[in-house]
């Protein structure tokens, strides 16, 4: 339960920073930052937070159906741009796995891995 | 009976845990396959009962918020793995800051590009931005930016689905196909999908791939909302 509690804390305190800072950057992901840097200060992760990290983490897919189902409301939209959607996204893939996998294999080609 | 039960918000949170259930089995009985992550199979069943029954999407969410309201823990959340990957990136930050920054940024912008030119709808164009963060932060990030938080859910699962089925082929045509690199791509061009193909190919594809989902969708989201 104090895992949990963690989250919440540094929820809320993410989402307070971004109403006093009027933030363009959401408060959950605020409240991210901060946990990240109270960990690194920290020098280790609370077991309390492992543990509340090990059971949400499956549950994640689920919490975003909710939100998901709203593609309903979004049927016209779709039914007028589907296709160039979907040519879009198929797409604009292979120029980023390129640039990203090039970087990353820059002179080591069938070098160490 | 059955219209009293269909208005009942508790009724809809628990037919969206069924979905997801049996989105998990299915999962499992096709051999964990990238290509029908279970919160497809959700999405789809949820929908599809919605349509059959005439609800509304808002009378749906009067269970479904119960679930929804997790989404910002889970979001906070993903400080802990994150943690964990500073230790693992130390020996290589720059190169691996260099091709996850260039990588997403390439492939977001060429989707933006195109959106704009081909589409022209703004907040089709905006919510397309979110497109290679992993769900949580981009439906998060997208509904901050005036985008559709629906919306962008279904571009980064379809975009996470069509990326583990190319990268893997078209990183091994032009031989780009060392583990880090194919793991690190899969995570940043794939995020969560791409993760669950790069754990087929092998751990240090899945670990690499894991690291790039999770820094790519910090970067995100600190950044486009700056940007955009």
């Amino acid at each position: 339960m104090t895992g949990l509690l963690i989250l919440l804390l540094f929820l809320v305190a993410g989402n307070l920073l971004q109403s006093q800072l009027d933030s363009p950057v959401p408060g959950s992901i605020i409240g991210m930052l901060l946990l990240l840097v109270f960990l690194i200060f920290r020098g280790r992760t609370p077991e309390s937070l492992s543990q509340v990290s090990k059971t949400l983490s499956p549950l994640l897919p689920l919490f975003i159906i909710p939100v998901s189902v709203g593609i309903v409301t979004q049927k016209e939209l779709l039914a007028d741009n589907g296709v160039a959607l979907l040519v879009i996204m198929a797409v604009s893939i292979i120029p980023g796995a390129l640039v990203c996998a090039a970087i990353m294999q820059a002179g080591r080609r069938g070098g160490d891995s | 009976m059955i219209q009293n039960m269909l208005h009942m918000p508790l009724f809809w949170a628990m037919l969206t845990i069924a979905s997801f259930t049996v989105g998990q089995h299915l999962y499992r009985l096709l051999g964990n396959t990238a290509f029908l992550p279970p919160i497809l199979t959700g999405i789809i069943l949820v929908s599809v009962v919605l349509e059959y029954t005439g609800i509304s999407f808002d009378t749906y969410m009067e269970g479904g918020q119960y679930l929804h309201l997790m989404l910002g823990p889970v979001v906070v959340m993903l400080a802990v793995p994150l943690y964990q990957f500073i230790h693992v990136m130390k020996k290589e930050w720059l190169r691996i800051s260099l091709a996850i920054t260039l990588g997403s940024g390439t492939t977001v912008a060429v989707a933006v590009a195109m959106a704009h030119f081909w589409i022209g709808n703004d907040p089709i164009t905006i919510t397309m931005s979110t497109k290679s963060v992993t769900t949580p932060v981009a439906v998060t990030v997208s509904e901050q930016l005036g985008g559709v938080g629906a919306l962008a859910s279904a571009f980064v699962i379809i975009t996470g689905v069509f990326g583990a089925l190319m990268i893997p082929p078209l990183l091994k045509s032009v031989k780009l196909d060392d583990p880090k690199a194919m793991g690190l791509t899969l995570g940043v061009c794939a995020h969560a999908i791409g993760t669950s193909r790069a754990l087929e190919l092998g751990n240090q594809q899945a670990a690499y791939s894991a690291m790039a989902m999770t820094l790519t969708a910090t970067l995100h989201a600190v950044l486009l909302p700056l940007v955009m």
